[in-house]
């Protein structure tokens, strides 16, 4: 035991030589996790997409449709000049630019004639939002006055109006009915978080606390490999072979000091996200436990298997992190896997980092508990011995 | 100025017989953007990866708006986006979801159609009391936010134009009951008639003028703008193993030795300097031709690509010499070079668009060569020439030219010019 204490210190003293790796082991991953996360760690910022609005009109019914985008729940409209908005829009600063011109009136709607227009950053998901959202406005706005004309026309087919006058009025009086049933809809959906209700907020901001936690710790345990690596070049494990040392305990301490620095980086990761991001990862804390331990293992045997393929030092660095962030990337760490088509989303279930982050997801934004993980962990725990077995199998000191 | 390409063409060589670097300079990027591919549905056509989304419909009404939800689920639009699953039972849908067997369960209840249009000949029933408003429920996914916005969507689309024409309904009910002129009977027939037209009402009063700037002159292709960040993100790891091979030189002993020959040590500086901007140009080069072969990507106007990948390159090389005048040990450059290669991908949008940015980060983000170089190479997707790329190119060229002389001031002070 005290030979692998020894070890590990070794290690440890030997990755943080340089201060530099302070940056890698907490700045960076803080950074990445803040500006990744919108940089907003409190939380309070409306998430709505905003959407720029050109009203030139000024009207009851333009002012109506602004209304009705201020009630979206997917775009947070900003009224601003024309010129205004024609420069944010080439400076590509707005996704989408929503124009009322001058002369939409009730009159306007009545005749067939309102035309607003919408500019739109090509091939942009903001600016498609933007469009429904718009979409939705103008129907609602729309439709009272479509309910009023069709009580026109019902009118005007069973006794014709006297006067224009007359038509006029009953046109009116329909359409403050139409608006009043409008307001009076009851709310006919309803939005329930699977799980989850009541008892953990939903945070998109989670699965970046997640998939950054994984990237950064994931990233110096595959550079296990590097570590092997240094020594091999440099002949120190050939020393050990001049020690009552065997190769098992060898292992087992680097392997031992990489996963305690990588539960260290973990307790310093997820004490941000309670603290400066007010996330719920401390709702479970032994079942959190149990997935990034298992995390830390499989990523740990990975790196101990790519050790015993890679030569040289710099081999290994520069391969680790491109796994590191290939099998993030891939994983659904940078973005949700449920954007990846169904084939992909199957075929990454060969990666650690898939199990990993679906396992902080099911505790972070499911609101499970212990047996909720368990596959997730057993998974990552078959990796772990897998990988293990063929670096031990594989490990040689020259 | 041949001594120069000469030192500088033998580090190029020097990078090529490197295989680990050479795998993370050019496989990483291309993975990457690959990776990236997926995720915004530039493989699968769509304008993102989502497709197939499961979904579980039960439907409990089994009457006529019930039925019309179900089917727009099933529905031939539809098809590519969603995959339904009908279900009777709303507990085993939602243990569905809870499990990430789904994205979201769309629970309609039963009387949700009687809720919505009262039953032939009830309306107008003395005895007749309006039902409670009954209420479609989408239990999501909280880890499948997206796919669960969609679901959403589509409910609030249908929900929305049952809305419209109950409003028109009731209005033309009212409103004529009001001017006593129709028979009760009558007028709910009519507003029945409109309830069950639900799928082809639609709103005319309004109509929206769609436009997209830059997309008439050319198909903006999302991969445009993922492939070159990625590039220019790697680029910053380029030019750090270059500046690395200076310092290697140096204490490996090296350096001293080419200084003992005809060549001064500006010379020398200068080859090393010129090495590390062909590697650079290299390394961007060959991640544009193989987007090209591989993704037929379409990089826009040659002359401005040209012109701006020098400029990226040159500006990249900037901040690579002044990380290496700054260290003291190739490891130092190392170290820095792969901490500016991250901070600068994040901070140029290689990872996301600088528009989701708090506004001082993107202000910040215009000391990174990935910034600009990102600006230039969109630009170019969107059809643009090289008459519009005056800024980013001129900004990169600056860029470089500041920090190469920061960089030989302190080369300066180190004697490194000095033979």
């Amino acid at each position: 035991m005290k030979k692998i204490f020894a070890i590990t210190w070794k290690d440890i003293l030997l990755r943080f030589t340089s201060a530099w790796e302070l940056l890698f082991f907490i700045v960076l991953p803080i950074v990445f996790t803040f500006l990744l996360a919108g940089g907003t760690p409190s939380g309070d910022e409306d998430p709505r997409i905003s959407l720029l609005v050109v009203d030139e009109a000024n009207t009851a019914i333009s002012r109506q449709i602004v209304g009705e985008l201020e009630n979206s729940t997917a775009v947070l409209p900003e009224v601003v000049t024309r010129a205004e908005a024609q420069s944010q829009f080439d400076d590509r600063r707005a996704d989408a630019v929503f124009f009322i011109p001058s002369g939409i009136d009730i009159g306007s709607l009545q005749n067939g004639s309102a035309e607003v227009e919408l500019l739109q950053q090509p091939n942009n998901i903001n600016a498609t939002v933007a469009e429904r959202a718009i979409l939705t406005a103008i129907r609602r706005v729309s439709s009272s006055v479509a309910a009023a004309q069709n009580a026109v026309e019902q009118r005007q087919a069973r006794q014709a109006f006297g006067s224009e006058a007359e038509r006029q009025a009953f046109f009116e009086s329909s359409l403050e009915m139409a608006q009043s049933i409008q307001e009076a809809a009851p709310e006919r959906v309803t939005v329930v978080e699977g799980l989850v209700e009541d008892e953990v907020d939903y945070d998109p901001r989670a699965n970046t606390s997640a998939g950054q936690l994984i990237t950064w710790v994931f990233i110096p345990l595959f550079g296990i490999s590097a570590s092997f690596a240094y020594e091999r070049q440099k002949g120190t494990l050939q020393r050990l072979l001049t020690t009552p040392s065997s190769k098992a305990t060898f292992l087992f301490g680097t392997i031992f000091g990489q996963v305690l620095m990588a539960l260290l980086q973990m307790l310093l990761l997820v004490s941000f996200g309670i603290i400066a991001m007010k996330l719920n990862w401390g709702r479970e804390p032994f079942a959190l436990f149990v997935v990034l331990l298992a995390s830390a293992l499989a990523a740990a045997a990975f790196g101990t298997t790519m050790g015993t393929f890679i030569k040289t030092e710099g081999q290994a660095n520069g391969l680790s992190v491109m796994f590191g962030m290939v099998f993030a990337m891939m994983g659904g760490c940078w973005y949700p896997l449920e954007l990846f088509p169904p084939a992909v989303q199957n075929a990454v279930r060969v990666l650690p980092t898939t199990w990993a982050m679906q396992g902080m997801l099911d505790l972070l934004l499911r609101g499970g508990g212990l047996p909720e993980i368990l596959p997730e962990a057993g998974v990552l725990l078959g990796f772990a011995v897998i990988f293990f077995s063929v670096g031990a199998w594989r490990f040689r000191y020259e | 100025m041949l001594k120069l390409l000469l030192i500088g063409l033998k580090d190029l060589r020097l990078m090529f017989r490197d295989r680990a670097a050479l795998t993370f300079m050019l496989l990483a990027p291309f993975l990457l953007t690959v990776g990236m591919g997926f995720v915004t549905g530039r493989f699968s056509g769509g304008s993102s990866g989502l497709s197939d989304i499961p979904v579980i419909v039960v439907n409990l009404d089994n009457d006529q708006l019930g039925d019309v939800l179900a089917e727009a689920f099933s529905s031939q639009e539809l098809a590519d986006l969603m995959e339904p699953t009908a279900s009777s039972d709303p507990e085993a849908a939602r243990r569905l979801i809870d499990e990430d067997q789904a994205a979201a369960a769309v629970i309609i209840p039963e009387g949700f159609t009687r809720s919505v249009i009262p039953a032939a000949g009830t309306a107008f029933d003395p005895n007749y009391v309006e039902p409670e408003p009954v209420q479609i429920e989408v239990y999501a996914n909280p880890s499948r936010p997206t796919s669960a916005g969609v679901v959403k969507a589509i409910v609030d689309e249908f929900v929305s134009r049952v809305e419209e024409g109950r409003t028109s309904g009731m209005t033309s009910m009212l409103a004529l009951a009001s001017s006593g002129l129709l028979d009760p009977q009558d007028m709910e027939g009519e507003a029945r008639q409109l309830f069950e037209n639900v799928e082809q009402s639609e709103s005319t009063a309004i109509t929206l003028k769609k436009s997209q700037e830059g997309a008439q002159a050319v198909e903006f292709d999302i991969l445009a703008y993922m492939a070159p960040g990625m590039a220019l993100m790697f680029l910053m790891y380029t030019v750090s193993y270059g500046g690395r091979s200076i310092l290697a030189e140096r204490s490996q002993g090296t350096l001293p030795r080419l200084l003992v020959s005809p060549t001064s040590a500006s010379q020398v500086l200068g080859g090393k300097v010129l090495g590390i901007f062909f590697m650079g140009v290299a390394q961007i080069g060959i991640l544009i031709l193989a987007s090209s072969v591989f993704f037929g990507l379409e990089w826009g106007d040659t002359p401005g690509l040209l012109l701006l990948i020098l400029a990226a390159v040159f500006g990249a090389t900037g901040w690579g010499m002044l990380i290496t005048a700054l260290s003291r040990t190739p490891g130092q450059v190392g170290s820095i070079g792969s901490a500016m290669m991250l901070i600068f991908g994040i901070l140029g949008g290689s990872f996301i668009n600088l528009d989701q940015m708090p506004a001082a980060i993107r202000t910040f983000s215009k000391i990174t060569p990935n910034a600009w170089g990102l600006d230039g190479f969109t630009t170019l997707a969107l059809g643009g020439t090289l008459p519009s790329l005056v800024e980013p190119i001129g900004a990169l060229l600056i860029m470089g030219a500041v920090l190469f002389g920061i960089a030989v001031l302190l080369f300066n002070r180190q004697g490194m010019m000095q033979n």
